[in-house]
């Protein structure tokens, strides 16, 4: 007996080892790629910032400039389109992600409650993802094709543009290209629609019968759970509008890559600085949406006994007062 | 007389009854009449949602068919009164379009199938063993997405550049003018939106039951062999899912490709991006040349270009759209 569980025992180890290898073997490809690819890269990129780089001769040469004034960050500061169009993006992201998130919710929540053509609907909204790339929407927008309502005439618009030109320019922005914020729902409409197709059909029936109407059942049990999918969304969102083609900040960093003044090292700092950014909208998209609730978990059947025996004691009282009648 | 009030009165007690009636109807059919109506304001909500949605490209469309009349008659909006399919053809030449289609075609088809077969592998291993490092690897594949393209595309050019100068691999077709960079980081699995794509392959390749493995293993399988015989052969539908993604999401790249190809290749979309530039010198057709000398650039060409550039990428969608909207959902990330 023992020795036959020592066998067993060499065998189990023997082959985790060896699944051990051939699992490292099976993602080598993309472990090398990984490393070469993003790991070094990124701190490569981040130590690029403390230095001027110029390309002599085909190599590049590094001189150390950690200066404040006269250092990439300085300059970075001092550049003149970098800062604004910095804002320009986190302004945007502010507007357009919660209105995403906002519409694709509704849109799922409608398409979800068993419509006809649901199926066709969903093929709709999904067609921009398959055709938006940079230059498309480029000669879109150029068009003028995004800008759907005449908003700037609307009373309403007015109103806020009197009372704060800044939210005016934020909603400006928005509605000006309310189409293509659209076309970026295509994605989270089906994540939002799948959250909500695994809800337990069960679970809104035992809300029925407790009373709850379709507002209560929307908030109480709807949006709870499917939070979790709208920090995945949120944060899919963020990262699709930064490689959005049309970016402005991608096309700075760009362009001081070849200019000799700046060089690789100030485009370096600029990408830092934007990552930076870019990590803190994520990191709040996490403190909005990501973390856990502390919710008190109902389970079903704590649901379905607690309903059996309030309808047994109905049935009881209903017993006892026929006793008394008779 | 008598007959006459008789009869009246039976007419009122008709109508009373009537009243009674309709107002029973209501009563009992109150949810029914709601639900129709909630219904009747979701579809002219989604209606429009969807007329939204679709607005721009109809636009397009439309205009693209328009002449140059067309365009300044106030009275046409949507409609040409003369369907012209000249726009289309000075598109074309202007996209370079039978160089421009094959090359986006062959350009996006190999990265799409390197991709594909490394994402494939890596999620094999992702979903069917246990070794070390296996969560800190998943988690950092995952995060690996948030990071800003810029931030790692600077230091990527850098490489490339100086391998190719080490490797004496500069020129016309050689070095940074070409794909190879590309196709370079998506055989190691660094391709465009490779997070997603292995992602979705990890959350199908779970749901393979483990004994198919098991009586794999008894019956002698080494460990390619079960990748090849059940995990492949098992999941094609997925395969072709990563495969169409791959293909239009690299399809629709611009950026990364500005940078590592630049203008060696003509492509469809670098070439729309340039569209204004290259339409004095290449819209006149060589064939008649009097006749078209001189041409305006009118959005009409524009828009005949970007139709161009995006039918087969419709044509993609409307054969798979069912797979595209499978795979979605099969990345999992909205349960578990």
């Amino acid at each position: 007996m023992a020795k036959n569980n020592t066998l067993k025992n060499l065998t189990a180890t023997s082959n985790i080892e060896n699944q051990n290898k051939i699992a490292y073997l099976f993602i080598l490809p993309w472990l090398i790629g990984f490393t070469v690819f993003v790991v070094y890269p990124f701190f490569q990129t981040i130590y690029n910032t403390a230095f001027q780089i110029t390309r002599e001769a085909n190599t590049l040469v590094y001189t150390y400039n950690l200066n404040v004034t006269a250092g990439n960050f300085g300059i970075a500061f001092r550049n003149l389109y970098f800062f604004p169009q910095l804002i320009d993006f986190v302004i945007m992201e502010a507007t357009y992600v919660p209105t995403i998130i906002i519409v694709a919710f509704i849109l799922a929540i409608l398409l979800n409650t068993g419509v006809k053509g649901q199926s066709v609907f969903r093929v709709i909204y999904f067609l921009p993802v398959i055709i938006m790339s940079g230059p498309v929407i480029g000669i879109l927008r150029w068009n003028g094709a995004g800008t759907l309502l005449d908003y700037e005439k609307n009373i309403v618009f007015k109103m806020i543009m009197s009372y704060s030109p800044g939210l005016a320019e934020a909603l400006s922005g928005l509605f000006s290209n309310f189409t293509m914020v659209l076309w970026f729902t295509g994605i989270p409409v089906i994540l939002f629609l799948n959250a909500l197709q695994k809800i337990n059909v069960n679970l809104y029936e035992a809300a029925k019968i407790d009373g709850a109407n379709g507002w209560q059942i929307l908030w109480k049990i709807k949006v709870p759970i499917v939070k979790p999918t709208a920090f995945i969304t949120a944060v899919f969102t963020i990262v699709q509008l930064g490689t959005f083609a049309l970016n402005p900040v991608y096309y700075t960093i760009q362009n001081s890559i070849y200019t000799s003044a700046a060089g690789i090292g100030l485009a370096s700092t600029f990408a830092f600085i934007y990552s930076l950014v870019v990590f803190g909208l994520v990191g709040i998209a996490y403190l909005l949406l990501g973390r856990p609730e502390k919710v008190k978990q109902v389970t079903l059947s704590s649901i379905q006994r607690l309903n059996m025996e309030d309808i047994a004691k109905r049935r009881l009282k209903q017993k006892s007062r026929e006793v008394v009648a008779e | 007389m008598k007959t006459l009030l008789a009869k009246f009165g039976l007419m009122k007690s008709k109508t009373i009854i009537l009243k009674d009636n309709t107002k029973e109807y209501l009563r009992t059919h109150k949810s029914k009449l709601t639900h129709i109506l909630s219904q009747i304001i979701i579809y002219l909500f989604l209606v429009t949602i969807a007329y939204v949605f679709l607005y721009p490209i109809l636009k397009m469309i439309s205009l693209s068919f328009m002449t140059s009349a067309d365009l300044v008659n106030p009275e046409v909006v949507w409609f040409p009164k003369v369907f012209s399919f000249s726009n289309f053809s000075v598109a074309w030449r202007v996209l370079n379009g039978s160089v421009s289609l094959v090359n986006s075609i062959k350009y996006s088809f190999f990265l799409a199938i390197f991709q594909t077969i490394i994402s494939a592998l890596t999620g094999f291993a992702f979903a069917r063993y246990e070794f070390k490092g296996k969560k800190f690897l998943y988690t950092i594949l995952l995060l690996s997405f948030i990071i800003p393209v810029p931030i790692l595309l600077i230091t990527q050019y850098n490489m490339f550049n100086s391998l190719y100068q080490q490797l004496n691999w500069t020129g016309v077709g050689k070095g940074l003018n070409t794909y190879q960079s590309q196709l370079i980081m998506a055989f190691f699995g660094q391709g465009i939106n490779s997070a997603i794509l292995i992602m979705i392959f990890v959350n199908f390749f779970k749901l393979i039951p483990n004994d198919l493995y098991e009586a794999g293993k008894i019956d002698g399988a080494n460990p390619a062999q079960l990748f090849w015989h059940i995990t492949i052969k098992l999941s094609l539908s997925t395969i072709v899912v990563v495969f169409l993604f791959s293909f239009v999401w690299n399809w629709n790249e611009t950026y990364v490709t500005n940078m590592l190809v630049g203008d060696g290749i003509p492509l469809f979309t670098n070439q729309l991006g340039k569209f204004d530039s290259l339409f004095g010198t290449r819209s006149t057709d060589p064939s008649r040349p009097d006749e078209t000398s001189g041409m305006q650039l009118v959005e009409s060409f524009k828009m005949a270009a970007t139709v161009i550039s995006i039918i087969p990428l419709l044509l993609i969608y409307f054969v798979g759209q069912k797979s595209f909207v499978q795979g979605i959902e099969k990345t999992g990330i909205t349960g578990e």
